[in-house]
């Protein structure tokens, strides 16, 4: 939506959206040019103030958020109070849809095993992989240790010239 | 469902706006569904926000102003319709408009935007 010249107030409602709706409400019925530009506008101006009114009544309401509440007071007060009980069932919609969403993402989650359950298998896991990352460290350690004794050996037995009948473990762990 | 929003527009008809073809954006997943507004409500929301005053504007309000705004428009044309009826004529004209501007209280605020 990244508009280079245009500031923001000449956004307006898309024309082809404003068509659709003239067409649904007026069908068969030919509309000139003109007046859809004109509906197009008016719808504009239409959101602006119902929006400005609805700013005002959340800012004396000491909420930072404009409120679907909000918005049918300004309805009320503008004069469009008619609109409220239709605007109202969108609203139950929002609720009922929200309500769905949350109800499927908890069945999704539980998967019909219990929550202690669930952290019983978590807790069972981490310690295994506690246990396993243990052995591997001990096991890497070993190594290193076996590495630098071997790199001892050869060099003391390059130094004193002689094998040395004894390779004995030098350190015990 | 929630397709309604973007009313399948791709093109975008914006005029010297400098507004870019781009297919405006799906109301997010998170969107009611259903016909919840034939109003791309990215759109609406970006009408709301340009009122330099207006901070923050939640979801469902933005919602419920999208179907207002719809509603309104169905009331304009349907009004202006009769005023054509009554010019004995079929097709609707601006004119048709204007009247029924200047005849309902409440469209007073359009006033402005004659010209």
């Amino acid at each position: 939506m990244a508009s280079s010249s245009g500031n923001d107030d000449d956004l307006t409602i898309p024309r082809a959206a404003i068509n659709k709706m003239i067409k649904e409400t007026l069908p068969n019925v030919r509309v000139a040019n003109d007046a859809r530009e004109l509906v197009v506008n008016c719808c504009t101006e239409f959101i602006h103030l119902i929006s400005s009114e609805a700013n005002e009544i959340c800012n004396k309401s000491e909420k930072k958020t404009i409120s679907p509440e909000h918005v049918i007071q300004a309805l009320e007060s503008l004069g469009f109070g008619s609109y409220i009980s239709e605007v109202k069932e969108v609203l139950q919609e929002c609720k009922t849809v929200a309500l769905k969403r949350r109800k499927a993402s908890s069945r999704l989650e539980n998967l019909g095993i219990p929550e202690e359950e669930l952290l019983r298998q978590q807790q069972e896991l981490f310690a295994k992989a506690r246990q396993q990352q243990a052995e591997l460290a001990q096991q890497e350690w070993l190594q290193m240790q076996q590495a630098a004794q071997q790199a001892q050996l050869a060099a003391t037995a390059s130094a004193s010239n002689q094998a040395g009948s004894s390779q004995d473990e030098e350190d015990d762990d | 469902m929630a397709a309604a929003a973007g009313s399948g527009t791709p093109r975008e008809e914006e005029g010297p706006s400098g507004e870019a073809a781009a297919p405006q954006p799906q109301a997010p997943t998170s969107a009611p569904g259903a016909r919840l507004s034939r109003l791309p409500l990215a759109r609406v929301k970006a009408l709301v926000k340009a009122d330099p005053d207006v901070t923050l504007a939640g979801q469902e309000a933005i919602f419920i102003l999208a179907r207002a705004a719809e509603l309104f428009v169905e009331t304009i044309a349907k009004d202006a319709y009769c005023c054509a009826q009554q010019g004995k004529r079929k097709t609707l004209q601006r004119r048709d408009l204007d009247n029924a501007i200047e005849a309902v209280d409440e469209f007073a605020f359009l006033e402005g935007t004659l010209d």
